[in-house]
């Protein structure tokens, strides 16, 4: 382990430190159960945080792009208009790889052309402390590659039998740990602790995709004729659920809401899903994806084809959050297992 | 903002419980602003003046007699526009239930030996008689949807009926879905709007908004037993809010 210079090791006591002193100075969102099921949540204590290990069923998007948020205030009578900007210091705490892999393409998303000044702003005050995770049976990120990250947060905490091995990816993460959590260099025996850890991680995974990930944009761009979407779009009910909780959709629609003073208003972001009935209906009542099928379709393409062109990278994380939360049991990797084979055989 | 004469507008009770024109009056601030707007000429719930003279006739509830057929025909013909107001309005509600028996027996049992005195037929949302150019859904409506509605339609926009299921609102809310928590609802096959205002409060979507425009009820069916309901559970699950889910 080369790198050992840049792991240090913090007490639990520590940790709790940590939390406390975020809380201090900045809004804190740590993952708890929630009716038994793991979510993440304002809290107003460390003793609140438990680091849950399985994903939670709604991504942490919501901290950086809110389901619901003001752009501008207007007055008609007036006819002045002033741009709204809500952003405030803030740290979520206990995200895991997938979701610091999907927070890293949403700042590529906002920040590509116009700059997204409402997302940028927030995400700038933002904190990002990860912590570990173990697969359960939807999880399949191993399949597109790194099941661990090196970059894009500002503390990772592993958590040992006793404290925790912390990992440092910005100054802004060591300085904090430096201030609150004690740290001191981790013996060897917690090392190997660590290690173990990773091991046994790595060896979890049930779910896994049957080619690389290099290979699915390609096998996705023939599969626009597959039967595979009509089957699925036939018991899809269209509801959004896996836009809603993938951290990595980011379509929303803009609307202006006028009080019953019909003078004062706001200009309003809401999340939006390609999956659901009016996304694709425009002007006129003309809709280019009428069906649950056609919008499924659009949904999995964008995911593994049609944002890697832009971008340079597949946009599903594994997380595999849209399976989990899909009643008619569409599940992500399996669909694409299907693609895989069907790819094979022409 | 130019002057103009205020549209009369009149609210109309039909087979209900007048909880939505109550959601209305609980729209205390905004009320002043709603009446620079209209001129409200008849309103049984707050206001002891009547008027036929109207432009916009909102009707809660529900018809249920051959007397409200006849009434609510005559309001179609004097109004320009008439928006339903609610559950019973837009689905028929839970009036509905009774449509499952003879309307005999609906009788007897409700009202014992005076049950000769009551005229009564079958249950049903206002557009099976009428036409009716906007429907504002829910159990009872919410106020924020009324006053939405409000000002698109005296600013001239149209106004915008949610189209998606109760699951978006769960999502927005941070809900753990209900089926996680062993429980059954209807939120993936009806109109949402509500805020999932029923599961955030530890309850379940039990429809009262109809089905949205091209709901996946078989697949609902489908899931409702695999979760372990029976056919008849499914059944009395999907038809609990109205015949007619609008």
């Amino acid at each position: 382990m080369e790198e050992n210079a840049q792991y240090l090791y913090i007490t639990d006591r520590g940790f709790k430190a940590l939390v406390k002193g975020l809380l201090k100075e900045r809004r804190v969102y740590g993952t708890v159960r929630k009716d038994g099921f793991p979510a993440f949540k304002e809290i107003s204590g460390a003793e609140e945080i438990e680091l849950v290990q399985t994903p939670t069923h709604l991504s942490a998007k919501e901290f950086l792009f809110p389901q619901r948020e003001v752009l501008l205030k207007f007055d008609i009578k007036d006819n002045t208009h002033e741009a709204v900007v809500e952003a405030g210091d803030q740290a979520i705490i206990g995200l895991h790889p997938c979701d610091i892999r999907a927070i890293g393409l949403m700042d590529r998303v906002f920040s590509c052309g116009a700059q997204d000044v409402n997302y940028l702003a927030r995400r700038g005050r933002t904190i990002l402390i990860g912590s570990d995770c173990m697969p359960d049976r939807y999880c399949f990120c191993k399949s597109l590659g790194d099941t661990d990250v090196d970059s894009g947060f500002d503390i990772f905490l592993h958590r040992l039998k006793t404290g925790f091995i912390a990992r440092t990816g910005t100054e802004v993460g060591a300085d904090l740990i430096r201030k609150f959590a004690g740290p001191r260099m981790p013996s060897p025996r917690e090392l190997t602790e660590l290690e173990g850890l990773r091991t046994r991680r790595e060896g979890s995974f049930t779910a896994t995709l049957e080619a690389p990930p290099e290979a699915l944009p390609g096998i996705y761009a023939m599969s626009d004729e597959s039967p595979v979407w009509e089957r699925i779009g036939s018991i899809c009910y269209g509801c959004g659920s896996c836009n809603n909780v993938c951290p990595t959709c980011y379509c929303f629609d803009v609307r202006d809401e006028v009080r019953a003073n019909l003078n004062d208003g706001e200009r309003v972001r809401t999340w939006d899903g390609c999956t659901l009935d009016d996304f694709a209906r425009v002007s006129g009542g003309h809709d280019f994806r009428k069906t649950r099928a056609a919008r499924l379709k659009h949904r999995f393409n964008r995911k593994f084809r049609y944002l890697s062109g832009r971008f340079d990278s597949l946009f599903c994380v594994g997380c595999g959050r849209c399976s989990r939360a899909c009643l008619v049991r569409i599940n992500i990797a399996e669909v694409t297992n299907e693609l895989i084979r069907e790819s094979y055989k022409k | 903002m130019r002057d103009f004469e205020r549209p009369k507008a009149a609210f109309f009770s039909f087979t209900s419980c007048e909880g939505c024109q109550l959601a209305i009056l609980s729209c205390e601030e905004a009320l002043p602003e709603i009446l620079k707007r209209i001129e409200v000429v008849n309103f049984r719930e707050a206001m002891s003046e009547r008027s036929d003279d109207y432009k916009i006739a909102f009707i809660e509830g529900s018809v249920s007699t051959e007397e409200e057929i006849a009434r609510v025909t005559k309001i179609r013909e004097r109004a320009d526009f008439v928006v339903a107001l609610g559950a019973c309005a837009t689905t028929g509600g839970l009036n509905c239930l009774k449509n499952r028996f003879p309307m005999d027996d609906v009788k007897r049992i409700v009202y014992g030996k005076d049950a000769g005195q009551i005229e009564t037929v079958p249950a049903r949302p206002i557009d099976s008689v009428i036409k009716v150019d906007y429907r504002l859904h829910g159990c009872p409506i919410s106020g924020k949807e009324f006053l939405a509605f409000f000002a698109d339609l005296v600013m001239g926009r149209s106004p915008r009926t949610p189209n998606y299921p109760v699951c978006v609102d769960c999502k927005m809310a941070g809900n753990i879905c209900v089926f996680e928590k062993g429980m059954y609802c209807v939120g993936p096959v009806t109109r949402a709007g509500c805020d999932a205002i029923c599961v955030t409060y530890g309850s379940v979507c039990w429809g009262c908004r109809g089905y949205v425009d091209d709901p996946n009820v078989n697949a609902h069916r489908e899931t409702l037993k695999r979760y372990g309901l029976t056919a008849k559970g499914v059944a009395q699950k999907l038809d609990l809010y109205g015949g007619k889910k609008q």
